[in-house]
């Protein structure tokens, strides 16, 4: 009796005693209760398995609270939660440039908020938190890493990682990966390189540093023309990377090479940028690349999420992973080895000559930014951009926030060591909508376009209640049928969908969580 | 739930009056705010303080006359054998010359010392270096060259098989190149209206009005487009009343987007077409 009563009250303990802690096992199961990373799980789905909201019922999902941001005395307005909060244990964990929060996920209520002091840097975004047990990490604009109590906020330490006077500023959300704080870095104003880097989670300390771009004489030294080009080529590490524990492979999106958009002072492929790479979390050593734009001249990043599908191709079960790229070509890959299954667009481009061997899309160097002007699809900000996509198992399609669009290039530094940009862009026209992928053969099951010309890209969240839920142009939260695409249900918030959104279950009620404007919104059903 | 999908009707006939006469887009180089690269206030690309202009002549005198040679004039390398001092590690590091100061006084590798440099000199030499690294940092300032390198007989040509239906150079495009610089016209002609890539699908001020019919319960109304989404339709009536729309069965929902024949030649244009077609327009003063 006695000895049955401990059994049952010695975990129940453990649990309070670490009630505001990261469970580690969190981080290898779909997310239910939890949302333990930034992509909900380390496969990059987002993907909730919850079916208490689904299609049949989500008209009558309700309003559950409104979290609305306030920075506090003298910071700008403008600011958006692009970062996809962490729930743990009841509570929600974001950040935005130079804050961070906790907010109770059954009521709304701030918990506590944390301001950093900032010395510079761009301001556009901050995807959030990483998390290792009681301990939360996030990046700033100026590039320090800070370590904060996930209880009460408070800073345990900060270190930087990327000086701010080189104009390097930071984007990502840290991923953790057993004891590896995984960060990267961004930065495209003055043709700095891109690095990743693994960061001890007690104190900061460098556990190993991948460069983007090789240094002299390494691997891939032969896609520049010299050693000046590839230490100014850029390839920033804005987003968080995806994983897999069984191969144990980091899996990230490369940024776009320096200058932006005069490439004629990087003669050559230009790696690692504009590549999917597959690192070993341990070492930082890279297994394989996949280049999504050789030699990109048009800010097209590859850091859209590389999202991990264990499908099945020609019958055979396979580790796959699939991105919707901004250059507009949807890839799925061999993750055990980076070989192209499919390279195929997802929506109109113009720029490529078709693929090479591998796999890979091949420019075509009349649609390079001329100082007259190229007219370009898709435009600068790509078929789609950083908000996240989602992968459903349920029915096997890869929805992705799409604009159709048109930006005018024009190269605007023709010296022979051009800087910075190197030209400019006017976006001239876009059609937005959500497009459904078949991951087998990329392609296009449905595609619904939202009413009217413009509009931007949205984060996606797909669920087992046969829903995914986006943003429309109008600043709409809309949940479609993934079968079919057709919107069922809407919510008018106060600004347009900035993150990806999140779903989790507590108390036996299953949550859907977005970010809009300055505020955060959840739902539930009504009782 | 059913949805418009109401057939767009082409007209492109009343697109003659206002496809040009619009404010322009907004300038190159910006992002939507979907992409946060946007934002109100100050420049958000400079994060670091702007030099005192006539800090920047000055040191450009003396960055010129001494450090032009091997630097460059444009301080970019370009000289014989210097440095590019814009994206030197040093010279952004450095605060009003605490960096670059004590390499002009004792020289550095090939480079000679300039022990006469007064402090003052040095932060107007710093002051200009600044200034370099944040022109090249400030894409939205970047010049645009010359755009207007087409054929104007050419584009003469093509506008007459594809535009002239519903545009006139006498009439709705007289005097079009004074109203905008060639690079926006160059923009206006893949597709004017200002609600491209950068901007939101809404209504705006710089963007020109559909006109949608709605046919519900039996009546029909029609108006200028106010506001529509994938549930929603709004407009103003002639009569200047507003009114919005549920979209549903029986409700049937008709927009004319008087932009929709410019939407339809994008995917046909050739870069040569454009410029051609902006040359013939640039001489219509």
């Amino acid at each position: 009796m006695n000895i049955a009563r401990l059994i049952l009250t010695l975990p129940l303990a453990a649990a309070l005693l670490s009630a505001q802690g990261l469970d580690p096992a969190k981080l290898l199961q779909p997310p239910t209760d939890t949302w333990p990373t930034y992509n909900g799980d380390y496969t990059g789905r987002r993907f909730s398995p919850l079916t208490q909201i689904n299609k049949d019922n989500v008209k009558q999902m309700t309003l559950a609270w409104v979290w609305r941001m306030n920075l506090g005395p003298g910071a700008g307005g403008g600011t958006s939660v692009k970062a996809t909060p962490l729930e743990v244990n009841g509570i929600l964990y974001f950040a935005v440039p130079d804050h961070a929060f906790a907010v109770d996920a059954r009521t709304g209520r701030e918990l506590w908020h944390y301001k950093w002091e900032t010395h510079g840097g761009i301001h556009i975004g901050d995807r959030g938190f990483g998390m290792y047990r009681d301990w939360l990490y996030f990046e700033t604009p100026d590039n320090y890493l800070i370590c904060l109590n996930a209880k009460d906020g408070t800073e345990r330490w900060h270190v930087e990682i990327a000086d701010v006077k080189q104009e390097y500023f930071s984007t990502p959300a840290p991923v953790v990966i057993r004891n590896h704080i995984i960060v990267g870095t961004g930065g495209d104003s003055l043709d700095v390189p891109g690095f990743l880097e693994s960061r001890d989670p007690e104190t900061g300390a460098l556990q190993w540093r991948w460069n983007t771009t090789p240094r002299k004489g390494e691997p891939g030294a032969e896609t520049w023309p010299n050693e000046d080009a590839m230490s100014h080529g850029g390839g920033m590490t804005w987003m968080p990377g995806t994983y897999d524990p069984d191969l144990n492979l980091y899996y990230l999106g490369t940024g776009n090479p320096n200058p932006v958009m005069a490439g004629q002072g990087r003669e050559g492929a230009d790696l690692w940028t504009c590549s999917i790479v597959a690192l070993n979390p341990d070492t930082g050593k890279m297994a394989w690349y996949f280049q999504s734009s050789p030699h990109d001249t048009h800010d097209w990043d590859a850091v859209q999420t590389p999202v991990l599908i264990d499908g099945t191709i020609d019958g055979k079960p396979r580790k796959l992973l699939a991105q919707a790229s901004r250059n507009g070509y949807f890839f799925v890959l061999d993750r055990t080895n980076g070989k192209a299954i499919v390279s195929k667009p997802y929506g109109p481009i113009n720029w490529s000559k078709g693929v090479d061997a591998k796999g890979q899309p091949i420019g075509d160097p009349a649609k390079y930014p001329h100082t007259d002007g190229t007219l370009v699809m898709p435009a600068s900000g790509g078929t789609t951009n950083w908000p996240p996509p989602s992968f459903s198992p349920q029915t096997g399609l890869f929805y992705v926030s799409t604009s159709d669009s048109y930006s005018m290039f024009f190269l605007t530094d023709t010296d022979k060591k051009p800087e910075g940009y190197g030209g400019r862009d006017a976006g001239v026209f876009s059609r937005a909508g959500l497009t459904a992928i078949d991951y087998q053969n990329g392609n296009i099951r449905w595609k619904h376009n939202f009413p009217g010309v413009g509009g931007g890209v949205y984060g996606v969240l797909s669920t087992a209640g046969g829903l995914v839920f986006t943003g429309d142009p109008m600043d709409n939260f809309i949940a479609l049928d993934a079968k079919t695409g057709d919107p069922i249900w809407h919510s008018h918030l106060t600004g347009s969908v900035a993150n990806g959104p999140e779903s989790f279950e507590l108390d036996g009620e299953q949550y859907i969580v977005v970010g809009a404007g300055d505020s955060l919104y959840a739902f539930k059903m009504a009782k | 739930m059913p949805l418009r999908k109401g057939p767009f009707v082409f007209i492109v006939a009343s697109a003659a009056l206002i496809a040009f006469a619009q404010t322009p887009p907004p300038p190159p180089g910006q992002r939507p705010a979907q992409q946060g690269r946007g934002g109100g206030g100050r420049n958000f690309l400079i994060s670091r303080d702007v030099p005192d202009p006539a800090a920047v002549e000055r040191g450009q005198r003396l960055f010129v006359a001494n450090c032009g040679f091997c630097h460059g004039s444009n301080a970019n390398g370009g000289g014989e054998g210097g440095p590019d001092l814009i994206r030197s590690a040093l010279a952004l590091d450095d605060e009003k010359g605490n960096k670059i100061g004590p390499v002009i006084h004792n020289g550095r590798g090939k480079m000679p010392p300039f022990p006469q440099m007064t402090q003052a000199q040095i932060e107007d030499i710093a002051a200009f270096l600044r200034a370099k690294q944040q022109a090249a940092i400030n894409r939205n300032a970047y010049t645009i060259q010359n755009v207007n390198t087409g054929n104007a007989a050419e584009g003469k040509v093509y506008f007459e098989a594809h535009c002239a239906n519903c545009h006139s150079p006498a009439g709705d495009l007289a005097g079009i190149a004074g109203k905008f610089t060639p690079e926006i016209l160059l923009n206006r002609i893949v597709y004017p209206g200002g609600r491209g890539g950068r901007g939101r699908g809404g209504a705006s001020a710089s963007r020109v009005h559909s006109t949608v019919t709605v046919t519900a319960n039996g009546h029909s109304y029609s108006g200028t487009l106010e506001y529509e989404d994938d549930f929603h339709v709004s407009l103003q009536a002639p009569t200047g009343e507003y009114l919005t729309f549920t979209r549903g069965p029986g409700v049937r929902v008709e927009v004319e987007d008087p932009l929709a024949g410019h939407e339809k030649l994008i995917p046909t244009y050739t870069d040569a077409e454009l410029h051609n077609v902006l040359a013939y327009l640039e001489t219509l003063k």
